[in-house]
């Protein structure tokens, strides 16, 4: 399946040149684009100013929070539950994004759908099934125990537990990025390397994979920062990390600022990533344009078909079937779950709308910080890099109290409304949008707007008629990444909402709290339809415009 | 070159942008409250257990109430944050050392309601900045597959006995009825003997759990033979169908009992509905609001001569007697006495 690209005028006047040296683009900041960074930069980085100004007002006392948390072991301890979950998403999420975009695999636009459902389960219901079924008293140890042996065959409780959750329930970050990447780029320079003589392997190895960098940066940073500021998923799983000792430290000392010490620590890192990121990417180029008509080059399976089926089965058994199962089973009957749609529309009509505009703000302010990023080297795209990225590494609860701070003190009118929530959503995955458009965008030659405005269009329309329609897979990504993040949030939902507002979320925790499961279950399971809903359709929207190209 | 941003278009662009992101902000959610006569209430107690007690206080009073279920200490700092300006009227807490730390850091506003005369000191603040409402007792779990009724220990001290090497578990200090437990500890052993008492149960494989829940569904399962839990668990577990005993420790002359931590009530410091606010905290305290809560919930009425119901009423068993502002004293130096708890 293809994206719709639309292809203006200026693309097929480019078509003859496939490689082109891209040029930085270095600018002065006019005054409307000053103005909306400014905005960004503040609506973004208030937050984190005031963790460290919290912070350093901890002081001594901060530091001792520090010093008795032991940061080192910590730091070391998250750092190794992140990389190796990361590891496990780009093996769970690189090989399907290729044989679902490349390959004549049978039931692929079907897979491509389903494979992105992941998303729809928030991780902390995918670790209360892998509890279910690999904890101690769990079918699996049960059978094995039976059968003779002692002890635990599985122990799901700690660090590999963590990973393969968290692995198994962010891969299609990886999916859905290096996807869209693959089907927006270049048939031509692949083809180039048939024509040298390589087999699909090393076709795959020395023009695609290298192509794919980008996204698969943008989709492991994703994963990277998610691991880190997952609370609930890890907390179930008995996992030690930075943000369970953040919790900690508000639970049981109310030490706002020693929490607030712990989370700058979090943010540092975060930077680092960021930076290693925009270094491995800067000295390269990644720009490609499209030529002509022709889609990506469609291998055929032959004998690997078998194999590849299996295989793509097993990871969506894992990440969709089983969870899947396992929630219709507690739910008990379908009664039940119209039962709870019907008492609680209301709070599927919250957690629409909330994450709905959050999703698409997001998307507006991305596309801006983007292209500023993109296309303006200095310290403007990187301060809004660092404003824009970093509220991904704040735990919900911490960035949830330092959002009342700040907006019951200086924006009264606003807190108290449901507003916050989709403040709350919005800073918390703005830099899903971020990065999926500035990885689009950075494939995108400039050039090609330039031709566009020698053709006399306006800035205006040469972004419209040309980047835009290049970037929207990119783009839609970002909207539906931030759609479905939001649309599961809870810690700083929790703490955001007005009296009276609640999301399902908020109810799929509340019928936790109550020990009914049956509810629990069956809000779990509106949830995760109305997530993959949007995944449907604008997969739909895509084939459909793809068909009139 | 011309360049994106500087002609008119974009301009107008950002402003439409501006204006939407504005607009958005300040749109009420459908159902969101709007500051007014409503008496705002956060509650760390289950909805199922404080929402027909604030329904039948808006039936009575014909006032109207929104309610905010959450965490106690996720509303604990939420109240914290919003210090300069006040949101929250009424909080109610699964703990009352939660209400100590807020009343310490100036948070609340003293009330002592008449009803409140006949709670036995422990459960109600000295200085009447929150009251109890009712109370959890710290009790042993156990699974009556695995162990049998006479085997289970009637000390928490016979605990480190190697018999139950690996086989018990308790929640961390993540749950603060935990924390209170181990202050109380302090109390009564001393700090040298708590110390080893506890260094003695996780050499005997004690498992911390990261909370209550995950205790009495390992004990429920078979997961653990035993854990150290509060009293409405052992109701919870019966009500899921698992094979369960609770037993009350130490309950002996000498003994230290089972301590009982209260849930508690309390008006926050700079309420908008500060009449509407004791009104509630009475009502909260009456017959049929108590009746309602305990029922729920399977808790322990505090204020005495209280029906029951199903749960074991105070008078009937010893209680550990301290107060949670000596609690409260003891928090800091509890949580270094046991690190990664």
């Amino acid at each position: 399946m293809r994206s719709g690209m639309a292809k203006g005028n200026m693309e097929r006047a480019a078509s003859g040149e496939t490689f082109v040296f891209r040029r930085p683009t270095i600018g002065v900041l006019t005054p409307v684009a000053a103005l909306g960074a400014a905005f960004i930069i503040l609506l973004t980085a208030s937050p984190l100013l005031n963790l460290f100004v919290a912070a350093l007002a901890a002081g001594s006392r901060g530091l001792s929070g520090l010093l008795s948390a032991s940061v080192p072991t910590l730091l070391a301890k998250t750092l190794l539950l992140a990389t190796l979950a990361t590891l496990w998403a780009l093996l769970l999420g690189v090989p399907p994004a290729w044989i679902l975009t490349r390959t004549d695999l049978p039931g692929r636009r079907l897979f491509r759908v389903l494979g992105l459902l992941p998303l729809a389960i928030p991780p902390y219901i995918g670790a209360l099934t892998y509890i279910t079924l690999l904890g101690p008293v769990g079918p699996v140890n049960k059978a094995y125990q039976a059968m003779g042996g002692s002890g635990q065959l599985v122990n799901i409780y700690g660090l590999w537990g963590g990973v393969l959750v968290l692995g198994l329930f962010t891969y299609p970050y990886i999916l859905l990025l290096a996807g869209s990447a693959l089907e927006s780029s270049n048939p031509a320079m692949e083809e180039a390397a048939r024509a040298a003589g390589h087999g699909p392997m090393g076709i795959f190895v020395r023009v695609t994979l290298p192509l794919l960098r980008p996204s698969l940066l943008a989709g492991s940073l994703l994963v990277f920062l998610y691991a880190l500021s997952d609370f609930a998923a890890v907390s179930f799983l008995r996992v030690t990390t930075f943000t369970t000792e953040i919790y900690h430290q508000l639970n049981t000392r109310f030490d706002q600022q020693g929490a607030a010490a712990l989370s700058a620590v979090l943010v540092l890192l975060t930077l680092l990533v960021l930076v290693a990121q925009r270094r491995s990417l800067g000295r390269r180029s990644f720009v490609q344009r499209r030529s002509g008509a022709k889609p990506p080059t469609v291998y055929p399976l032959g004998r690997w078909k078998v194999p590849a089926l299996i295989c793509t089965y097993l990871v969506l058994g894992g990440s969709v079937f089983l969870p899947i199962a396992l929630l219709l089973y507690q739910a008990g009957s379908a009664a039940t779950i119209f039962q709870t749609l019907a008492s609680g529309h209301r709070y599927l009509w919250n957690s629409l709308w909330t994450a709905a505009v959050a999703a698409t703000v997001a998307t507006v302010l991305a596309l801006f910080v983007a292209y500023l990023i993109d296309r303006r080297k200095g310290p403007v795209g990187l301060l809004l890099t660092a404003a824009t990225q970093l509220g991904y590494a704040i735990p919900g609860t911490v960035l949830g109290l330092s959002l009342i701070l700040l907006y019951n003190t200086y924006v009264p009118w606003i807190y108290g409304t449901a507003a916050m929530v989709v403040l709350g959503y919005l800073l918390r995955y703005l830099p899903q949008a971020v990065q999926g458009s500035a990885a689009a965008l950075s494939q995108v030659d400039p050039n090609l707007e330039e031709a566009a405005r020698g053709l006399g269009r306006s800035s205006w329309q040469a972004l419209r008629e040309v980047t835009i329609p290049l970037i929207r897979p990119g783009m839609t990504a970002g909207w539906m990444l931030v759609f479905i993040s939001s649309i599961k949030e809870l810690a700083a939902t929790l703490l955001l909402r007005p009296a009276g507002f609640d999301t399902l979320p908020v109810r799929i925790w509340i019928a936790t709290v109550e020990v009914d499961f049956a509810v629990a279950a069956s809000t779990s399971l509106i949830l995760i339809a109305t997530t993959a809903l949007p995944l449907f359709l604008i997969k739909r929207l895509d084939s459909g415009i793809s068909q009139l190209d | 070159m011309t360049l994106f941003f500087s002609s008119f278009r974009p301009a107008l662009f950002c402003s439409i942008l501006l204006i939407v992101v504005s607009a958005s902000a300040v749109m009420p959610g459908p159902g969101g409250p709007e500051a007014g006569s409503e008496l705002v209430i956060y509650s760390g107690r289950k909805e199922s257990a404080i929402k027909p007690v604030v329904d039948l206080f808006e039936r009575k009073t014909g006032a109207k109430a929104v309610l905010k279920i959450g965490k106690t200490s996720g509303l604990a700092n939420e109240i914290l944050q919003e210090r300069q300006r006040p949101r929250a009227d009424i909080f109610i807490a699964t703990e009352a050392g939660v209400c100590e730390v807020l009343a310490r850091e100036g948070a609340l506003d003293p009330y002592a309601p008449a009803a409140a005369r006949v709670i036995p000191p422990e459960y109600k603040s000295g200085r009447g900045y929150w009251t109890g409402i009712s109370g959890r007792a710290r009790v042993i779990l156990y699974n009556t597959g695995l162990v049998k009724d006479g085997e289970v220990p009637s000390s928490v001290l016979a605990l480190a006995d190697p018999k139950w090497s690996g086989k018990m578990a308790i929640a961390g200090t993540l749950e603060r009825t935990t924390l209170s437990w181990l202050g109380a500890l302090v109390h009564i052993l001393g700090e040298a003997k708590a110390k080893a008492y506890i260094a003695g149960l996780l050499r005997n494989g004690l498992k911390v759990l990261p909370d209550n829940s995950d205790v009495w569904r390992g004990v429920g399962s078979g997961e653990f033979a035993l854990g150290l839990t509060n009293s409405p668990n052992y109701h919870l577990a019966l009500k899921a169908g698992l094979p369960v005993g609770v037993v009350y420790p130490d309950q002996g002359p000498s003994g230290m009992g089972s301590l009982v931590n209260p849930n508690a009530v309390a008006i926050v410091k700079g309420a908008r509905h500060l009449v509407l606010a004791r009104r509630f905290v009475d009502f909260i305290l009456s017959q049929e609001a108590q009746a309602i809560l305990v029922r729920h919930a399977f808790e322990i009425p505090l204020v005495l001569g209280m029906d029951a119901g199903e749960v074991r009423p105070l008078s009937s068993f010893k209680s550990l007697k301290i107060s949670q502002e000596r609690l409260a004293d003891l928090e800091e130096r509890t949580i270094r006495l046991f690190p990664g708890f």
